[in-house]
């Protein structure tokens, strides 16, 4: 019967070898970059420091007077997730929109469980649907109001992008309130003049880099780029997420800053720093 | 309990494959390769699921008489050419000729037809931008214009001071803009994606 001490040898042996057979896939500074990167973003959400200011991105300050006024006036709320949804055939970024509006239609179907207006979500990919059911029941049960949730639904339309647009097009309806979130294609403009056009308050947001005019033109309220993702921490309650939006900043800050240092280097005919930070 | 469970199964799950980024070996290259390809069977079993589920509601829908039942028929009907031209015996799948026919002659004209649609909705979203935000819409119908000027197809030094401008406002002023957003895109997803397995979020669950 081995001892402990021949356990562990046994361990430290098998952990040598492992790292013996072991070799690095990008080469020393890339490696030591990318885990100063994560390394910075963990010990950012970990250890807050300094006060998170919170802007109105998207104005969503305004959700709950439009939820309000819809409520008075009888009118719906119609929310698409965008048409990149979560097991399409969409790029991985698209996708991941899809998730970041989540949270976002938690917010919104919370203003509207308390306001009592009925909501429409659609989605074009069946597994967004399920989620964005489990958001809305997620909804009324933390705002204690089961017996609405019968008004509101959530429709799948079917497969591919023209098929999304087309629905936006043909339901044109006036919404009390109308958003859309998520991922999207060329078929943005249809979508978003279809759903929103005749709302009385409208949303629009995207991080599909190429498809950023389309809400600036129709939207009441627009999230950009990076806007979509930060809002979502925005919204949340919790401090961490705040933090780590702060931690997401800087970021930024640093990408900027050695890009600018980067760019004044090669300028300069100093070393090209593009090439030692790819590992090239 | 059950949230702190689910994060530590993706945090694990991502380590695991952030691991196999970073270094060559096989255990963990073979570890992560399976991960990956669970996660596919997954997401393809939760898809097809999906798709029963559609199925089953518009049957009741039918059944019960709710909602729209000729919209409920009218997808019924078109799940089942599709299923049928793609799973009946002898086809090839989706390359099958029949499924190609159905796509080429019945999809692709309707989702052509619709995207013909995309200049008229530019008109009118800017008509509309106009009433909403009258000096931001202007800047972006400026630039529109400018790049409009730029794309004339005029020959002669004319021509080419214009496609060597054309070329200056892709190459760095758009370049710039579209590496920006794409670079803060990435880092918010990053955070986005840390935020979820951390269960940061309300509505992970």
């Amino acid at each position: 019967m081995p001892n402990l001490g021949e356990i562990a040898a046994r361990l430290i042996s098998l952990i040598t070898e492992a790292i013996g057979s072991s070799s690095m896939r990008l080469g020393a500074a890339p490696t030591v970059a990318i885990l100063l990167v994560l390394l910075v973003l963990l010990s950012l959400i970990a250890r807050p420091s300094g006060r998170w200011a919170a802007a109105d991105l998207g104005r969503l300050a305004a959700v709950r007077r439009a939820m309000a006024l819809a409520a008075e006036s009888g009118a719906d709320a119609a929310i698409s997730l965008g048409s990149a949804g979560v097991v399409r055939a969409a790029s991985a970024t698209d996708r991941f929109q899809t998730l970041a509006a989540l949270p976002l239609l938690g917010h919104l179907a919370e203003a509207a469980a308390r306001a009592g207006v009925s909501l429409r979500v659609t989605a074009n990919d069946p597994v967004a649907a399920l989620f964005a059911e489990a958001t809305l029941a997620g909804a009324h049960r933390r705002t204690a109001t089961p017996e609405r949730a019968s008004a509101s639904a959530v429709e799948y339309l079917g497969e591919g992008r023209a098929v999304a647009a087309g629905a936006a097009l043909a339901r044109a309806a006036p919404h009390g309130l109308a958003i859309v979130a998520g991922g999207l294609g060329e078929e943005s403009l249809l979508m978003l003049d279809g759903l929103l056009a005749r709302a009385e308050w409208s949303l629009a947001g995207t991080a599909s880099a190429s498809q950023a005019a389309g809400p600036l033109l129709v939207g009441d309220g627009t999230l950009i780029g990076p806007e979509l993702f930060q809002a979502v921490a925005e919204i949340a309650g919790s401090g961490h997420a705040r933090t780590a939006v702060r931690a997401a900043n800087r970021l930024i800050s640093t990408a900027v800053l050695v890009l600018l240092l980067g760019s004044i280097a090669a300028w300069a005919g100093g070393p090209q720093v593009a090439s030692f930070l790819a590992g090239r | 309990m059950r949230r702190s469970i689910i994060a530590g199964i993706a945090l694990v799950s991502g380590l695991l494959v952030l691991l196999d980024l970073l270094i060559v070996n096989p255990s963990v290259g073979d570890a992560a390769g399976a991960l990956i390809e669970l996660l596919v069977l997954l997401a393809a079993a939760a898809a097809v699921g999906g798709g029963a589920t559609l199925a089953a509601r518009h049957v009741r829908d039918i059944a019960t008489g709710n909602g729209d039942p000729v919209g409920s028929i009218v997808l019924l009907v078109g799940m089942g050419a599709v299923l049928l031209a793609g799973l009946r015996p002898g086809s090839a799948g989706s390359s099958d000729p029949l499924v190609r026919w159905l796509v080429a002659a019945l999809l692709a004209p309707i989702a052509a037809s619709l995207f013909a649609l995309l200049f008229i909705f530019l008109l009118r979203a800017f008509r509309r931008g106009y009433t909403w935000r009258a000096r931001e819409t202007g800047v972006m119908a400026a630039a529109a214009a400018i790049v409009i000027v730029l794309l004339f197809p005029v020959g002669g030094r004319v021509g080419d001071w214009l496609a060597a401008s054309a070329g200056w406002v892709r190459a760095v002023p758009l370049a710039g803009t579209f590496r920006g957003l794409l670079i803060g895109i990435g880092i918010m997803v990053a955070v986005s994606a840390a935020r979820s397995l951390l269960a940061l979020d309300r509505d992970d669950d």
